[in-house]
């Protein structure tokens, strides 16, 4: 009972925040893509997290639902939302495409697989210039405002869907770990022929969890292009920016639990942006520096992310003053 | 005749991508650890060439030993301060260790030396032989003969010496070896500083005709890791195949399809080979 308690004051925290910024400034942008990128992360969890397959290459999927939608729009006027739906049915028949081939792969093997996969959709979204506009990009055209056809004239609206999306991705998360693949995720992780032995298709649980972590973040896709308004095969393939750094902040933040991707994304992506602002203008690559620098420190100190610290202050907290 | 001179351009600069891959190789061989770093070793050994070029005045091919003198310095610091620590840390930790280590490495030579590409002029850059119908080009020839080379002196090491002999009763059960009087914390560091001392020494020799930037290690990285995968994560002597056989592929390729789509092959052999024969192609033990 008191857990609901909490989730439910800190969602009401969480949806009137946007109030409190200026709804045309650069603060809610921020907030936008903090809860984005957490919704990205989490996500990226479902296989990354519970099953412990380390995928380097969910900007593939990412890629496919920011041009699937935004192609529907330009070339048949389908409203975006249609084209989130699309985009996450094609976001999972990629996620079959790449997990049917690496589903038996582990640790460094499988990175590297997902990785290449990455490079592969970044390069044909890159050669395939007809549908794709090529390295130049696709803009997203404006339409007059309306809930219907997913444009708004303020940022203010897309921080709610990125709220929504990031409630609804938790709980699925969620579901899935309390869940009986849950248990089946971990015992794969634990140990995978052990769980083979006792009778759990790990083959068929991990491309369960591949194919619905593929599908929301192609589905996320959209959300970033309706945002973004502008990107190109570089920026929504992209290794470091997508595929990494959603890892990064899942693995920041507690890798495997429902909290973490969001401690990650409220840590690192204003902290990016704080690095952006300070230190580009005084030379280039300052702030990509001290991000790597502050990435090692975190993993030396910090292997399992910061939830830990959360869980070691709680616990000295309850133990002083039982409540 | 086209296709045969893809495969002699192609084995020659696949000579250098399988000295520039060994030392990936080399350290997952011995300690288990993926480096994602492994490229950004290339853009210093590059860089050191460039500027023992520029103000030294020394040849980038007889710069290579310095290059492969810092990166081993530099090597020898990350393994003993870094990865040490996480050689034991579950595989996610270690990924992002390495990942963390290539935005460090890549930024700071950003701030360094600026976004400018560099390169450097030299007698012989611009010259081939011709070999009846063939063409070798000269720059190519050089940069494999010293691959080539250093491949000897490596396999003498590692064959021969006691440290080579050492480290290799290290990858194969380091308690063992530890029983036995090795410092393994000692192999590790020289394995990790050689194999990204190895990869340096390939940046130099490359130099004559590839441009340096900070960026460079990215249009590698693929390349090295498809070496490695092809020849079997840890085997020495499947990266020297490897590293052949892609340069062989690639060059294969550029004849069918057009530059874009050159790497989307080697992707793809990539992907193929994890899946399904993710052992390698040569499938030596380590």
């Amino acid at each position: 009972m008191k857990r609901w308690i909490v989730i439910a004051v800190v969602i009401a925290a969480a949806a009137l925040l946007p109030l409190a910024l200026d709804a045309r400034g650069y603060w809610i942008r921020v907030l936008t893509f903090t809860l984005l990128f957490a919704t990205m992360a989490q996500a990226w969890n479902i296989i990354g997290g519970l099953a412990n397959q380390t995928s380097l290459g969910h900007a593939a999927f990412f890629g496919i639902g920011a041009y699937t939608s935004t192609i529907l729009l330009l070339k048949l006027g389908l409203s975006p939302w249609i084209g989130m739906l699309a985009g996450g049915v094609l976001g999972g028949i990629a996620a079959l495409i790449i997990a049917i081939p690496t589903m038996r792969l582990q640790g460094h093997y499988f990175a590297l697989a997902t990785l290449a996969f990455g490079e592969v959709m970044r390069v044909i979204a890159n050669v395939w210039t007809p549908l794709t506009g090529g390295p130049g990009g696709l803009s997203v055209p404006f339409m007059p405002p309306s809930f219907a056809g997913y444009s708004f004239k303020l940022l203010l609206p897309h921080a709610y869907i990125a709220l929504v999306a990031l409630i609804i991705v938790t709980a699925i998360f969620e579901a899935i770990r309390r869940g009986a693949m849950g248990y089946r995720l971990r015992a794969i992780k634990e140990n995978p022929e052990a769980a083979e032995v006792i009778g759990i298709d790990t083959t068929k649980v991990k491309l369960q969890a591949t194919v619905i972590s593929g599908v929301l973040m192609a589905m996320l896709g959209t959300l970033y292009a309706q945002v973004a308004v502008f990107f190109d095969p570089d920026t929504v393939f992209s290794a470091a920016a997508i595929s990494i750094r959603i890892a990064l902040i899942a693995i920041l933040g507690g890798v495997g639990t429902a909290v973490g991707p969001i401690l990650g994304a409220f840590f690192i992506i204003p902290l990016e942006e704080l690095m952006n602002d300070l230190l580009s203008s005084r030379a280039a690559g300052l702030s990509q520096l001290v991000f790597g620098v502050i990435l090692i420190a975190v993993i030396l100190w910090q292997p399992r992310g910061f939830i830990t610290v959360f869980d070691s202050l709680r616990a000295r907290l309850s133990g002083r003053a039982p409540s | 005749m086209a296709f045969l001179q893809a495969v002699i351009d192609g084995l020659l600069v696949g000579g250098v991508y399988a000295v520039i891959s060994i030392g990936l190789t080399l350290v997952y061989g011995v300690m288990g650890i993926v480096n994602f770093a492994q490229a950004e070793f290339l853009m210093i050994g590059m860089f050191v060439a460039w500027f023992a070029w520029a103000f030294l005045g020394l040849d980038p091919v007889l710069a290579a030993p310095l290059s492969f003198a810092v990166a081993f310095g530099i090597g020898w610091l990350v393994q003993g301060q870094l990865i040490a620590r996480v050689l034991k840390a579950p595989s996610v930790a270690q990924i992002f260790l390495t990942v963390g280590l290539l935005i460090v490495i890549e930024n700071g030579s950003l701030l360094l030396f600026g976004s400018q590409f560099r390169s450097v002029t030299t007698s012989y850059q611009t010259i081939s032989l011709s070999l009846g119908p063939l063409f070798i080009s000269v720059p190519y020839l050089i940069a494999f003969a010293m691959s080539l080379a250093c491949g000897v002196v490596l396999w003498w090491f590692m064959r021969a010496s006691w440290f080579g002999r050492a480290m290799r009763a290290t990858a194969q059960n380091p308690m063992a070896a530890q029983l036995m009087g090795i410092d393994t914390a000692l192999m590790y560091k020289i394995a990790f500083a050689l194999g990204v001392g190895l990869t340096a020494f390939g940046g130099a020799v490359i130099l004559p005709y590839v441009t340096v930037f900070p960026g460079v290690g990215g249009q590698f990285v693929v390349l090295m890791f498809t070496v490695v995968v092809l020849g079997g994560l840890g085997s020495v002597a499947g990266a020297v195949v490897g590293g052949l056989a892609v340069g062989v592929i690639q060059a294969l390729s550029s004849l069918v399809f057009p530059i874009q789509l050159q790497n989307l092959v080697l992707f793809l052999v990539f992907i193929l080979v994890l899946a399904v024969r993710p052992q390698g192609l040569v499938g030596a033990s380590r």
